[in-house]
């Protein structure tokens, strides 16, 4: 479990938010690809991750746009830029966030990631969010345990 | 022309050809809040809701939403409370035009596609969709405006679809003064997407949708508030009452939105509105010439 994390609260833009993951990367010194979002008691509310903020630049239209050779996208990017300032975190976050407690066996925690596809799980005591577990650290700690000692 | 594009006759079209694989669905006991993200997030206009088993029971629209926050209710009320039932389907293989006669017939928006007899969805046909479809079918053929703009060839504009030929010749808007309220009775009365605003001298300052709508209730903005509020003041997207309108198609796609304010030749007065769905519903291809790829829509429901 990662002990160190950003949140993000349900009332920012889109547009702060991306601020917020740039900031997130280089404090936390790895790349970030998801928050937890926290209201102002610091209680959990919701996620929020690239796969949402991809969704949110994804072209409506893309399956027309699949004919189109050397396409200007400054003009998608412009209306996404301009959504962004108005369109919330809590609006397009997921909010039935699946959470771990301190005490989870690791292979539970692993069973977890693959069934629901995820990457990250917070863990939670009583509401209070205590850290994060993340996908790659389960992995470099599980597959350190398969190599061949030399 | 490709053998691909070839196919693309009007008489050969299938749902197929033009649904979107994409079903956003839902459980009837989730409430309006958790549709509301669902909308926002996949950037659509309806949602499928669905039983235990995953079956369609019902759709929501933007529409409905809409309509739950014009009568007051609140915004975790459950989805299965404001849906309509059931959810008109339509098989993969059913013709384009078979298709747009249920939709007009039964005067939706859309129509859901499945495969068997579950009422398991396995894609979805809107106007939009449609319009998509034919667009691709006429960027491809050489008669295109766009073809013939690249070889430099002399086209015989008078051939062209022109905005003025297709658009609603009206304006709809509001003040910034007026509340959300008499907006949405607006629009619910007019069938429209979306509303100029204009300021105390008249002048354009933005325009809300029912998007805009959707969200300000997902906030918590009282209906009563004046449009103001919850204004984006981005620019107004306008074009030309001269533009052919396979431009004004490519730039509503290119650009994310679903309509365009007409401005009266070469000047600023904005006259007319034009969107996805008038595309849909007067003519399907761009071009006169082009007979075979015209579906002809009648009078139909917004979304």
């Amino acid at each position: 479990m990662t002990r160190t994390f950003h949140t993000l609260r349900p009332d920012v833009s889109i547009a702060e938010a991306a601020n917020a993951f740039m900031r997130a990367g280089e404090e936390e010194k790895r790349r970030i690809f998801g928050m937890m979002v926290t209201d102002p008691e610091g209680r959990l509310v919701g996620m929020m991750s690239m796969y949402d903020l991809l969704l949110f630049i994804r072209p409506k239209h893309v399956h027309v746009w699949g004919m189109m050779e050397g396409l200007d996208i400054s003009g998608l990017m412009e209306e996404a830029c301009a959504r962004a300032k108005s369109i919330l975190v809590g609006d397009i976050m997921t909010s039935e966030v699946i959470t771990v407690s301190p005490d989870t066996a690791v292979m539970a925690i692993l069973d977890l990631m693959i069934k629901k596809h995820i990457r990250r799980i917070p863990v939670v005591t009583d509401g209070k969010i205590e850290g994060v577990v993340y996908i790659s650290d389960l992995f470099h700690r599980l597959v350190n345990m398969l190599a061949p000692q030399t | 022309m490709s053998s691909q594009v070839k196919k693309m006759v009007l008489g050969e079209l299938t749902v197929r050809d033009a649904m979107r694989m994409q079903v956003v669905g839902i459980p009837g006991d989730r409430s309006i809040e958790a549709g509301i993200r669902l909308l926002i997030k996949y950037k659509i206009n309806a949602l499928l809701v669905t039983d235990l088993h995953d079956s369609g029971i019902g759709v929501v629209s933007k529409t409905d939403v809409m309509g739950a926050y014009y009568a007051l209710l609140p915004v975790d009320s459950p989805l299965e409370q404001i849906m309509i039932s059931p959810p008109l389907f339509c098989r993969p293989d059913d013709s384009l035009e078979s298709a747009l006669h249920t939709m007009r017939s039964r005067k939706v928006y859309r129509l859901y596609v499945s495969a068997g007899m579950s009422g398991k969805a396995i894609g979805i046909l809107a106007y939009p969709d449609i319009v998509g479809l034919l667009y691709r079918y006429c960027r491809s053929c050489a008669q295109s405006i766009v073809n013939r703009r690249e070889q430099k060839l002399t086209d015989n504009a008078s051939l062209r679809f022109r905005v003025k030929e297709v658009m609603t010749p009206s304006v709809t808007s509001f003040s910034e003064t007026d509340s959300l309220s008499e907006i949405m009775e607006g629009l619910s009365v007019n069938r429209f997407g979306a509303v100029l605003i204009t300021g105390d001298d008249g002048t354009a300052t933005g325009v809300i949708s029912k998007t805009d709508l959707i969200l300000a209730f997902k906030h918590g903005v009282s209906a009563e508030v004046p449009a103001r509020r919850i204004l984006t003041r981005s620019p107004v997207r306008s074009c030309d009452e001269e533009d052919f309108i396979e431009d004004a198609i490519r730039t509503m796609i290119f650009s994310e939105i679903h309509r365009l304010f007409v401005r009266r030749h070469d000047s600023d007065n904005l006259i007319g509105v034009f969107s996805l769905s008038d595309a849909a519903r007067v003519r399907s291809g761009s071009c006169h010439a082009c007979v075979g790829s015209r579906i002809k829509i009648e009078e139909t429901t917004h979304c």
